[in-house]
């Protein structure tokens, strides 16, 4: 449905996107996540066609995006992290103004945002000016128009980001819903959590490299290494020096008085773990294994910088 | 066709809600009910403080005087008000951010840029229009002689919009350019006010745009032959920066 190469843009002589390819299947959730400043708004800017790209190729439904760009927009809906409206107008006004550049049917357009609006929550204040929104009613005002008219593809920039909990539930029953309509869906966001619910793959992007792109999975499969979490009476910071002299150990993630330990061998390290551990000086309070969540693995992909 | 509807009622909108209307009224109309008043009332409470001589110059103001004064302060004022409302007819929309909606929708830019340029034209037109004919209505029962006529204020604000029109695509070019909408506005002020100068030169004024506001008040003999390059140059400037602008919002980085 999508397909990227070798895509290049820089701001000025800043390298913002180094060459990056990807490719989304059609009526898949791709979760295109990564740090602040990684580069994933200036790639949905681009996939929008909001904002040019320096070199490389970008391919929809099969057809050159710069060829056949006003054709292939329509086919797209977008929901930028911040969304800005025109604060004199309400919620309906802004719809109603959205379809008329849209150009769809003229017939159905009120029951069409009668609908969008019940769907976001937003029927009871639909005459009101949006000015007088809050950041979560404008971003459940920006779904609604990135909806409008039932797009084949849409970009989700940080979707859940201005939600309350429910509103970030809500929102995430409601894309999993347009999993099972066959919308593409090209998902970014920083709540990993999320991306690891909805997400059929996903695309690790750090310094406008990409990473990771992969099966979800797939990339348990890969990265399926338990981690170990340990929680000491005492602050164990003079401890760590000594877990970290074991080549077993592969990176120790500290919090408090609690460690997540990454092991190179999980069966060795199984048995060597409580007989080192019960050398020091600390209590145990707590230890458990678990599996590695998406966090696990993003941020050991990350700070790997690319070396998988 | 869809882009151009919508930017048209997005802009009366906006016109309406944002009190645009209002300021554009202010800045032509009221001027039109005030300066006629301002001449009659002027050489009355002068009068005790003038010599007889001067005083007697100052109430001999006749109804093609008080026209072409109307003429001079709408230029001045009425430039103003138009630059400083809307100037970030453009820029003001970029640095918002509020075409990132609908350049993802598929937004025509020229439809948009054409339905901004033609909203203020005809907004900025009737309210010439308006004020012209205000102006008048008091002018003839305040003042007594000369040859002003109804068919003379007609030409002469015929003249005046087509000098604000050229104006408009000076506005909308340069905001199309610049982030920042003070420098449309500055650029445009100085450009509009320096102009006049050449109505000075008679060999090259006729090919300056603002010759249009010389001939407006040239009540006696408003068309004539001297109008046919500034007329043509006009036209060819307004089609030539709107198609500029239009060129400009296609290539711009909206996000």
């Amino acid at each position: 449905m999508i397909r990227v190469v070798n895509l290049k843009k820089n701001y000025g002589h800043l390298e913002v996107l180094k060459s990056i390819s990807f490719e989304v299947e059609k009526g898949s959730v791709f979760g295109f996540i990564g740090r602040n400043g990684a580069g994933k708004t200036t790639t949905m800017n681009i996939l929008a066609g909001l904002i040019k790209f320096n070199d490389g190729e970008i391919f929809i439904k099969g057809k050159e995006f710069l060829k056949h760009k006003q054709e292939l927009i329509k086919s797209i809906g977008y929901l930028p992290e911040t969304p800005a409206f025109y604060n004199y107008m309400n919620a309906y006004e802004y719809l109603n103004f959205i379809i008329e550049i849209i150009g769809c049917n003229q017939k159905n357009k009120d029951k069409q945002i009668a609908g969008l609006l019940e769907m976001v929550k937003l029927t009871k204040q639909a005459k009101r000016f949006i000015g007088g929104y809050s950041r979560g009613m404008k971003q459940r005002l920006a779904l609604a128009v990135a909806f409008l008219n039932n797009p084949e593809i849409l970009f989700l920039d940080e979707p859940a980001s201005a939600l309350d909990p429910e509103g970030r539930m809500e929102m995430l029953e409601i894309i999993e819903g347009l999993k099972d309509n066959k919308t593409t869906i090209f998902l970014s966001t920083h709540i990993l959590n999320d991306a690891e619910r909805v997400c059929d793959k996903i695309c690790i992007i750090d310094e406008g490299k990409i990473l990771l792109t992969e099966d979800l999975s797939r990339l348990y499969e890969i990265y399926m290494q338990p981690i170990f979490d340990i929680e000491f009476e005492k602050d164990p910071k003079f401890d760590l020096d000594l877990l970290k002299n074991f080549k077993w150990i592969e990176n120790i993630k500290e919090n408090g008085k609690k460690i997540s330990l990454n092991v190179k061998d999980i069966n060795y390290a199984k048995n060597e773990i409580l007989k080192q551990l019960s050398n020091l000086n600390n209590t145990i309070i707590s230890y458990q294994i678990r599996k590695s969540t998406l966090e696990d693995i993003f941020i050991k992909v990350v700070n790997r910088n690319g070396i998988i | 066709m869809g882009s151009f509807k919508a930017y048209f009622i997005k802009e009366n909108k906006e016109s309406i809600r944002n009190h645009k209307y209002l300021i554009l009224a202010v800045g032509f109309i009221f001027w039109a009910l005030l300066d006629p008043l301002m001449l009659k009332l002027l050489p009355l409470i002068l009068k005790t403080s003038l010599p007889v001589d001067l005083a007697s110059l100052i109430s001999n103001i006749t109804r093609d005087v008080a026209f072409q004064s109307l003429l001079k302060n709408l230029f001045q004022i009425g430039t103003l008000f138009v630059v400083f409302s809307l100037m970030g007819i453009i820029s003001n929309e970029v640095n918002n951010k509020n075409l990132i909606f609908p350049y993802s929708r598929g937004l025509k830019p020229a439809g948009m840029v054409i339905a901004k340029y033609i909203h203020y034209l005809i907004t900025i037109s009737l309210f010439i229009l308006l004020a012209f004919l205000t102006n008048y209505f008091y002018i003839i029962r305040l003042f007594d002689g000369g040859v002003l006529s109804i068919s003379i204020v007609f030409k002469s604000s015929l003249l005046y919009m087509l000098y604000y029109a050229v104006l408009l695509s000076f506005l909308l070019y340069l905001s199309s350019l610049f982030k920042k909408s003070i420098v449309p506005g500055i650029i445009t002020l100085v450009l509009g006010y320096s102009l006049s100068i050449l109505n000075q030169f008679k060999n090259v004024r006729s090919y300056f745009p603002n010759y249009l506001l010389l001939k407006a008040a040239d009540i006696k003999n408003i068309f004539d032959s001297s109008l046919v390059p500034t007329v043509i140059i006009s036209f060819f400037i307004i089609i030539l920066l709107v198609y500029l602008s239009i060129s400009h919002m296609k290539k711009i980085d909206i996000a």
